[in-house]
């Protein structure tokens, strides 16, 4: 199995995960912002030890996985909270 | 007007082979807008509420009629309305807006019964369920009916009574609709059963931000012991003679409409799920634009951004505003 392919099994893991327990923690707002984060926060990292297996690491790159997971978590609360 | 789009959705040398709205100035602006537009939000709403709101249509009527719906269709006895069962759950609700909890026991550790005795209704049996920021009757009963503590509250064969009040206010900084349902029956109706229990709905997850552990563990209580008035002691029929003031409260407490020109529930849904529903489309363009040009560009993977927007579309997407307790 190539390594993408692992890593992509991985990624799958932590989004089903997420949606899992947050789909789990339906009564309570907080939880489900505090998992939606935290689902966030470990696409960033996922993101960040992918491209550096695949030796295509770069500051944008780290910024953009940022930029991601923020556009995520303003969404997030923008159903939540409003 | 064709350049532009290009230039926004698909990736060209125009805009460094990636479409402009992924690029990393282009993400940032997109933070800013919604931070933008949820601080909007609130402020419209705090200023004009008929304007920017939040549609709800809650009555007692209906609750009842959606309650004994539910218990005729398995063939029991409905409920009847109680005055004084109704003077408790406002006296609740208002207990609970008062000291900003979100529980079926106070922070200083009323339970629900002692609101009831405090009204004047003389229980042998009773529970209660609470609601809150449903937008219609039908919607409480329905989440109730689904939550199986809730619905055993609801099917129990034992209440004959019941009382709601349907009260606005603010909850832990956020507006709120309480939804207060108390049942009962009084001693004159099962006065010679053994001592039974009263039922609280156990709860089904945490409750709001800021209640510690030790309160938490207080509430998911199920089923709690109750003070069964001795059969010997008569006293009048619960409710049978509710004063004015009882009346008056729990009129004032019975229903909750709100019609504002903009729903923002619906307003905010829109808005975030076509955003990403957008942003998805747009990763898929410029992944497949990309991967036939076959352009090498250093960004981030598009079918792993497309997977962590596509589950926070569905995660978001079975986001209930309702909450039971």
């Amino acid at each position: 199995m190539k390594l993408s392919h692992v890593n992509y099994i991985v990624l799958l893991i932590i989004l089903v995960t997420g949606i899992w327990t947050f789909a789990g923690a339906q009564n309570d707002k907080a939880m489900q912002m505090y998992i939606g984060v935290a689902t966030a926060i470990s696409y960033v990292i996922w993101g960040i030890i992918y491209h550096t297996l695949e030796g295509d690491l770069h500051p944008k790159v780290v910024i953009e996985y940022c930029l991601v997971g923020m556009v995520a978590i303003v969404l997030l609360l923008t159903i939540l909270w409003t | 007007m064709e350049h532009f789009l290009r230039h926004f959705f698909v990736p060209h040398h125009s805009n460094n082979h990636r479409a402009k709205a992924l690029h990393l100035d282009s993400m940032l602006c997109y933070v800013l807008i919604f931070a933008i537009f949820n601080f909007g939000i609130r402020i419209v709403h705090r200023e004009f509420p008929n304007v920017l709101g939040y549609a709800t249509d809650i009555r007692v009527d209906q609750l009842l009629a959606g309650t004994n719906t539910q218990r005729q269709a398995l063939g029991l006895t409905p409920l009847t309305y109680n005055v004084t069962l109704a003077q408790a759950a406002a006296a609740k609700a208002q207990d609970m807006f008062k000291y900003d909890y979100w529980a079926h026991n106070s922070p200083e550790g009323k339970t629900p019964w002692s609101f009831i005795q405090q009204a004047g209704y003389k229980y042998t049996v009773a529970g209660e369920n609470l609601a809150k920021n449903f937008s219609t009757s039908q919607g409480v009963v329905d989440a109730w009916m689904a939550s199986p503590t809730h619905r055993d509250n609801i099917v129990k064969p034992s209440y004959r009574e019941i009382g709601f009040a349907i009260v606005n206010g603010v909850l832990n900084g956020e507006e709120t609709t309480l939804v207060v349902q108390m049942f009962g029956a009084g001693e004159t109706v099962i006065a010679n059963q053994e001592p039974v229990k009263t039922v609280v709905p156990e709860k089904a997850a945490a409750v709001e931000i800021n209640q510690s552990p030790s309160q938490l563990g207080e509430q998911t209580a199920k089923e709690v012991e109750t003070q069964v008035v001795p059969p010997t002691e008569m006293v009048p029929v619960a409710g049978a003679n509710p004063t004015p003031v009882l009346n008056e409260l729990s009129t004032m407490f019975s229903s909750v409409f709100e019609k504002p020109m903009f729903n923002i529930p619906t307003l905010t849904r829109n808005v975030a799920f076509g955003f990403m529903g957008l942003l998805i489309v747009i990763l898929i363009i410029d992944g497949l634009v990309i991967s036939k040009k076959k352009i090498v560009r250093v960004a981030g993977h598009n079918l792993a951004h497309i997977l962590f927007f596509t589950a926070f579309f569905i995660a978001l997407s079975i986001v209930k505003r309702g909450v039971l307790l």
